[in-house]
């Protein structure tokens, strides 16, 4: 009995992949890309050297903090969509708090991270104040944010913080080498950032499952009414658990200003704080799979630079894979309920 | 003529049927009587096709089908009356009576609207919606729904809940004339026994999902306690005696409540320590904003609430909560607990102190004193009703001085409900006062040293227990007898 | 007076495919499904289109593409919600990012090509009346689509038996299945015939209100406008016509409002209607709130301009529904 109990848990469990993988090639043949050739690009795009895999890296830890934020305000079932705006908002922050220095030095760094989780913990919380306060769901106020925040980004480059003479898409002008988070050797990812990125997923595990916030949380996601009879102070908490999200949202941003581009850009937060909705929904937002469907995303994302180079493929086609495994994860996963539904005979 | 045989249905590890067989007659009235989860509900659903049976077999007329549909049961002639009725609120009243009825214009639902009406004395506007009318007339309007569709056996779900009087009596005399004038069969589903022996000509017994008898009226009241229960049911026993009737627990001055749909007051009460004060009133009639309103779940807009010599000018549910004011939700799995939390995590959020002692606070709470015999890993949903409660009540600290209690008993069989009222009698004893509400004026009348009646969003009348009896608080629910009440 | 009759016929045009879009989600929201996938359906729709319309040479062809994509989406949240009980927002979520990076993946060789669009329509004999003539007389095909989309949809929603049906299904899923209404046919209906208008905005602007495709398109973000219309727009047909041909207005004075007062930067009107989105969606709470509850009560004469616009949602609005599960 148990054997093939097991057997069926393992079929499952590659079921979705597998679909994932048909549906992705069934998508890629309308392109004429040649699915396997393709395949092998992404991968090795992502892992094919050294300097490919601190790519990698540099993509991996925005997307790890943004989706290790996110396990805290899921927790309490509220979809904070407005970590797009919240990691711009970080970046933001962070590049304002640099303006007065030509140069500088850790502590200048520490304090530009400081103010990036500032800048990303007061976006989320005018979106999580519309919500307790204003009755406004998240998903809306989250996205208006997020466009909000863009427009921001753009004003301001083109605005404000130009460069001298001519404004350019390209974005502010570049910090000086000493504000610059620090190398790994010839890697473009940094050993702050990384070392960041662990301590935000340890920290969170931490916080969700061995404390009385953490359990209080839950309680709050689960019933909203009963946690206020509970004293839990409902409002309170999620109002804490977005602006937690949007620290952990803005250290992003702050990382992509001070580690990757060095200055402030337009698309500055790369989509990732959707892509970490995804990490998190393809994970059912349990902690454990986390870091490493985030790292396998970043393989997919790097590789996909490729795409346009050696195929002559839009590079979306990462967003393409990310999309459709995590359908086919819904798609198993509902598939295997109306299974077992049947099977007890209703 | 219908003829059930041998329905079993299971949820989970629930019986709800086991193996029942009934015939039902044309022309004929039944009641089908039994507690809370003695399976009527789902036997009816079944035959009202809203429901599959596991097995076993309906036979209508002769034919006979393993299992029915809404649509197939309606074509049989098979109509069901929920008790909240099954309508769509948003919905004008026109649009209500045609969906899922044969194909007419407005206009012609109008007429027909109009002409089923006037047979009954009543009125309804076609245009207006459904959420504005009184839970009695939307009840009404779906009969009259299932008498258009040629429901010939018409069930009706523990119809008198949240109705007047008055409609109650109309409601009796319609079924009467339908049963006996025009050969309809009607079942009535209840747990009000002095209703059962009034309409029926036979009562179908469930206990614990068996039918364990069917009698033939008229019968003895104390004969049909027995099968519903199973022994004698010990009545409680007389309130325990206020030691401090003078002293002032809580009062409200002058004090309004402002609820989302509406607001009740000004009230004018004083409660002592010791006390429990039974609430009555029908549905929306105020008494659940009374008891939210004492809490701070709904705020007090106006006047002052004192609390043990305390004076509160905002009920402030935080400063409420620890100056020891509990509520106690009737809804307890939507509103009360955390379903997938288990015992233990609910123990530690209700008393974040005993963190460090957790294992051992919690066998002193459970196993000890509220005899809650589970697991302290299961989960809340996961948990009888009786244990539910009993963890509810454990939850809620010793020598609390106000507890709000919004259905004590709700979907408890009776051993759990004589040991709820056992743990609220022992916590009065102990010096608590204790509002609650129940819409068994029966349970009310038992338990409670003074009854509080609301009517129309107002406190229309305070009873004391000599006065208060089942005739006198119904009529002042339903708005009757007030100003001989505030003579006498 | 001509200038004005210009104006709004831009904002007619401007407006179309939101007008389209929102009817689209009313309807399904109105059976009580939240489709999310809205913004990434209409890109891949748009992409979907230009493509067809510039394979087979015509536009109308395309349409019916963008349409059969939209209904695609539309279907796959449709069968894993209602039939499979997944998460309406979860799955309408990955669809439209999923939506989105497919529109650009497949459409790579589409980019900046030229294609056919729609053309103009002129309604002849208009020249008399100048006002009329300028509003409807040379206006894109897709103005007629919209305005009969409109009627269309408000008379089969409030003068026809099925209307009623999916207004039944979304109010109460469990009383509609005691009726004998089939809910999780009726709900799929919906999100497909929904599904099928977005896709048609999808085609409007990529074949008639900004020709051609591309990344980006000028497409992006119209998805998320038209889910806070439905809102704003109470879930009527009209009302929410209404609130696209405001938010299409404010698009289109963007650019005249720019001219105006060239120091503001462009972004401002660029975002303008996000943050005015979240506006209305507070405005509309905002009978809820406890403090403004207080002032009605004082001053009751306030309770008429609350009562005017009545924003309840379809009760059962996001909520699943197991017919197996009996009532």
């Amino acid at each position: 009995m148990p054997r093939s109990a097991w057997l069926e848990q393992t079929l499952w469990m590659l079921a979705a992949p597998a679909l994932a993988l048909a549906l992705t090639v069934l998508v890629a043949l309308p392109s004429g890309a040649p699915p396997l050739q393709t395949l092998q690009v992404l991968l090795l795009g992502g892992l094919g050297s050294m300097s490919k895999f601190g790519q990698v890296l540099t993509v991996f830890v925005p997307l790890m903090l943004c989706a290790a934020g996110l396990l805290v305000p899921f927790t309490a079932r509220l979809w904070n969509i407005g970590i797009e705006g919240q990691v711009v908002l970080g970046a933001i922050f962070c590049t304002g708090a640099l303006m007065p220095f030509d140069q500088g030095g850790p502590a200048h760094i520490a304090l530009a991270l400081a103010a990036g989780m500032l800048g990303g913990a007061l976006w989320a919380l005018l979106a999580g104040v519309l919500k307790t306060w204003g009755r406004v769901h998240e998903i809306f106020s989250g996205l208006g944010l997020n466009f909000v925040a863009m427009g921001l980004t753009i004003w301001l480059i083109f605005g404000p913080w130009k460069r001298p003479g001519v404004a350019s898409m390209s974005g502010t002008e570049t910090l000086d080498m000493s504000l610059w988070l620090d190398r790994m050797g010839r890697l473009a990812s940094s050993w702050t950032a990384l070392a960041l990125a662990a301590a935000a997923l340890v920290m969170v595990a931490v916080l969700l499952t061995r404390t009385q916030w953490g359990l209080s949380l839950k309680a709050v996601g689960q019933n909203p009414k009963a946690a206020r009879l509970f004293d839990l102070s409902p409002r309170r908490r999620m109002l804490q658990a977005f602006a937690l999200c949007g620290a952990l949202g803005g250290l992003a941003g702050a990382v992509q200003v001070l580690g990757v581009y060095h200055r402030l850009l337009p698309s500055i937060s790369s989509g990732y704080g959707y892509t970490a909705l995804l990490v998190g929904m393809m994970a059912s937002f349990r902690i454990l799979p986390v870091p490493f469907i985030c790292l396998f995303f970043a393989v997919l994302n790097v590789g996909s630079i490729q795409l346009p180079l050696q195929l002559n493929l839009d590079s979306s086609f990462s967003g393409v894979i990310q999309g459709l495994m995590v359908l086919s994860v819904f798609a198993t996963q509902g598939l295997r309920a109306w299974l077992i539904r049947r099977r007890e005979g209703c | 003529m219908i003829v059930l045989t041998d329905i079993a249905k299971q949820y989970g590890r629930v019986r709800a049927n086991d193996s029942i067989s009934l015939t039902l007659e044309p022309g004929r009235i039944y009641a089908l009587v039994g507690e809370n989860g003695a399976g009527k509900s789902t036997l009816m659903r079944i035959l009202a096709g809203h429901t599959v049976p596991d097995s076993g077999t309906i036979a209508v007329r002769g034919a006979s089908h393993a299992r029915l549909t809404p649509a197939l049961a309606a074509s049989l002639g098979v109509g069901m009356l929920y008790q909240d009725p099954l309508d769509f609120p948003a919905l004008p009243v026109w649009e209500n009576f045609r969906l899922g009825g044969t194909a007419r214009t407005r206009v012609q639902v109008v007429d027909k609207l109009g002409e089923l009406s006037n047979h009954l004395g009543v009125c309804f506007l076609p245009d207006e919606p459904i959420a504005a009318l009184t839970v009695g007339e939307r009840q009404l309007l779906e009969l009259l729904r299932l008498l258009d569709l040629g429901a010939t056996t018409l069930i009706l779900d523990e119809p008198t809940t949240g109705i007047t009087p008055e409609q109650k009596r109309s409601l009796f005399g319609l079924l009467t004339r339908l049963a006996r004038e025009e050969n309809h069969t009607v079942v009535l589903v209840t747990h009000k026994l002095s209703e059962a022996l009034e309409m029926a000509d036979a009562i179908f017994v469930m206990r614990q999902g068996r039918l364990v008898s069917r009698l033939e009226t008229p019968c003895g009241e104390d004969e049909l306690v027995r099968l519903m229960f199973g022994e004698a049911v010990d009545r409680a026993g007389d309130v325990p005696p206020v030691s401090a009737p003078q002293t002032r627990r809580m009062v409200l001055d002058r004090a309004v409540f402002a609820g989302p749909k509406y607001h009740l007051g000004p009230l004018n009460i004083a409660a002592a320590p010791g006390e429990m004060i039974g609430l009555a009133g029908l549905d929306g009639s105020g008494q659940e904003l009374f008891l939210r309103g004492l809490c701070g779940l709904d705020r007090l807009a106006e006047g002052g609430l004192e609390l043990d010599g305390r004076r509160f000018e905002r009920n402030d549910f935080k400063t409420l909560h620890k100056a020891g004011v509990h509520f106690v939700p009737a809804d307890r799995m939507s509103q009360a607990l955390f379903p997938d939390l288990s015992i233990r995590e609910h123990i530690l959020l209700a008393f974040p102190d005993q963190a460090a002692r957790l294992e051992e606070f919690r066998r002193e709470q459970c196993e000890g004193r509220f005899n809650l015999r589970a697991h302290p890993d299961t989960p809340a949903k996961s948990l009888s009703g009786g244990n539910q409660q009993r963890l509810l009540l454990s939850l809620i600290p010793d020598g609390a001085p106000l507890l709000l209690m919004e259905h004590p008993t709700r979907g408890l069989d009776a051993g759990s409900s004589l040991q709820v009222w056992e743990h609220l009698r022992e916590r009065c004893r102990d010096g608590a006062t204790i509002f609650f509400f129940s819409p068994d004026l029966d349970e009310v009348i038992e338990h409670s040293h003074r009854v509080l009646v609301f009517y129309d969003r107002m406190l229309v009348a305070d009873v004391p227990r000599a006065q208060a009896t089942v005739e006198t608080l119904g009529a002042l629910m339903a708005g009757k007898n007030l100003e001989a009440w505030h003579a006498a | 007076m001509h200038e004005f009759a210009l104006v709004l016929a831009g904002i007619l045009l401007a407006g179309a495919p939101l007008v389209l879009a929102t009817l689209g989600e009313t309807i399904t929201e109105k059976a009580g499904v939240i489709n999310l996938s809205l913004d990434g359906s209409m890109l891949l729709s748009a992409m979907a289109a230009f493509a067809l319309a510039s394979a087979t040479g015509s536009p109308w062809t395309g349409a019916l593409g963008g349409m059969a994509v939209g209904a695609a989406a539309a279907a796959i949240l449709g069968l894993t919600n209602i039939y499979l009980g997944q998460s309406q927002l979860a799955v309408g979520f990955i669809l439209t990012l999923l939506c989105r990076d497919l529109a650009y993946f497949l459409g790579h060789s589409y980019s900046r090509q030229p294609g056919p669009t729609f053309g103009l329509w002129g309604i002849p004999g208009l020249s008399d009346t100048p006002v009329l003539d300028a509003l409807l007389g040379r206006q894109s095909p897709v103005v007629a689509l919209s305005l009969a989309a409109i009627v269309l949809c408000w008379w089969w929603m409030y003068k026809t038996v099925g209307g009623m049906r999916l207004r039944a299904v979304g109010e109460s899923p469990r009383a509609a299945f005691g009726r004998g209404i089939r809910v999780r046919l009726t709900r799929l209906a919906a999100c497909l015939i929904g599904g099928a208008l977005v896709g048609l905005a999808g085609a409007a602007y990529s074949l008639a209100v900004k020709p051609g495709w591309g990344r980006p398109q000028g497409c992006e973000g119209a998805g998320w406008i038209a889910l806070a219309i439905v809102i704003f727009g109470g879930w009527h047909p009209v009302r929410a016509a209404i609130g696209a041909y405001f938010f299409a207005a404010l698009q289109v004075s963007g650019i005249y409002l720019q001219e105006l007062f060239p120091s503001v930067p462009a972004q401002v009107f660029q975002v303008a209607p996000f943050p005015m989105m979240i506006l209305t969606l507070l405005a509309v709470n905002l009978g809820r709130v406890s403090f403004v509850q207080d002032m009605m009560r004082r001053y009751p004469f306030l309770k008429r301009f609350s009562g005017s616009w009545p924003i309840t949602s379809p009760a059962a609005l996001g909520q699943d529904f197991d017919p197996k599960k009996g009532l």
